[in-house]
């Protein structure tokens, strides 16, 4: 009887473990609000597409409005918090430069950046940037793929 | 009653117990399982899942043949691998139906851009403007190094 109900108990962790999500908070962002806004460029790319880059999904949100990145920066602090590896740079308080690496989801790789060029020295622009990158591709591989 | 009498303890009724589900009885001893699960006094958990699963035996066990107790063992058996399977397909189908699909798109202050070629050069946009980014951080340190250089010298 003991068997069984392992062999169950073990069966539902499984559905349980395929039915998590990845549970970002920078999730919230990508609700589909940046379409329709002036100002903002939303970037969805996934399967063969991304594969190309070594990813499964590759999503991205810039803006020029300066209250929406005060909310996409506190979120990106947020998931921050939990990154297993980080590259971030801050000036004058603010998060000007993050590179994420999340813990794994789905055995998929996850990583997060995010730019505001308002903070940048040399030609400053209004424009903040999220990008969020999953697959299969190393961190090193990712960088590579900036610098290309 | 007879045989029942073979189990003295409720310890020992639920060590055959076990031994039961495992396989590892004699015929003699599942008759004697039969026997007290119907008439022992004795009660845990373990004793009633047996019960539930060796119920109807336990009430006609000792006029059943070995084959009865095997077949209850073989569907008890199935149960759980039917339940299985239907867990692992429904864990697969939710899965697969979470991995993304091919899109390739984007929206450009309110306006759709759905050509992968117009897509993938906003891709090469958006890392640009991190190349720089990491590009100046890796300037930065290259000047803080040379300057410490300078000053070491």
């Amino acid at each position: 009887m003991k068997r069984i109900t392992i062999i169950i108990l073990a069966c539902l962790m499984a559905t349980m473990a395929a039915m998590a999500q990845s549970g970002l908070n920078i999730n919230r962002l990508f609700d589909g609000r940046y379409k329709k806004a002036a100002g903002a460029t939303e970037i969805i790319v996934t399967g063969s597409q991304a594969r190309e880059f070594g990813l499964t999904v590759y999503h991205s949100v810039s803006v020029t409005d300066k209250t929406q990145a005060e909310i996409i920066e506190s979120l990106v602090v947020k998931d921050g918090a939990q990154a297993i590896d980080k590259e971030v740079e801050y000036r004058n308080g603010q998060l000007y430069y993050g590179f994420y690496t999340m813990p794994k989801s789905k055995r998929s790789n996850r990583y997060i950046f995010f730019l505001n060029q308002n903070l940048a020295r040399k030609s400053p622009k209004n424009i903040v940037t999220l990008i969020y990158m999953e697959g299969g591709a190393s961190a090193d591989k990712i960088k590579k793929l900036i610098r290309k | 009653m007879k045989k029942s009498q073979h189990i003295g303890s409720q310890a020992e009724l639920e060590a055959l117990i076990e031994r039961y589900f495992e396989g590892m009885t004699t015929l003699e001893q599942e008759d004697a399982l039969r026997q007290c699960l119907a008439h022992c006094p004795w009660s845990s958990e373990t004793i009633d899942e047996a019960q539930m699963v060796m119920g109807y035996f336990a009430a006609h066990g000792a006029h059943r043949q070995r084959q009865d107790g095997r077949g209850m063992r073989q569907r008890v058996v199935g149960i759980a691998a039917t339940i299985a399977v239907i867990l692992a397909v429904g864990g697969y189908a939710l899965w697969h139906q979470q991995q993304p699909g091919d899109v390739c798109i984007a929206y450009v202050n309110g306006r759709v851009v759905s050509g992968n070629d117009q897509v993938k050069a906003l891709v090469g946009a958006d890392l640009d403007r991190l190349n720089d980014a990491t590009g100046a951080m890796a300037n930065q340190l290259s000047t803080l190094g040379e300057a410490l250089e300078i000053d070491n010298e």
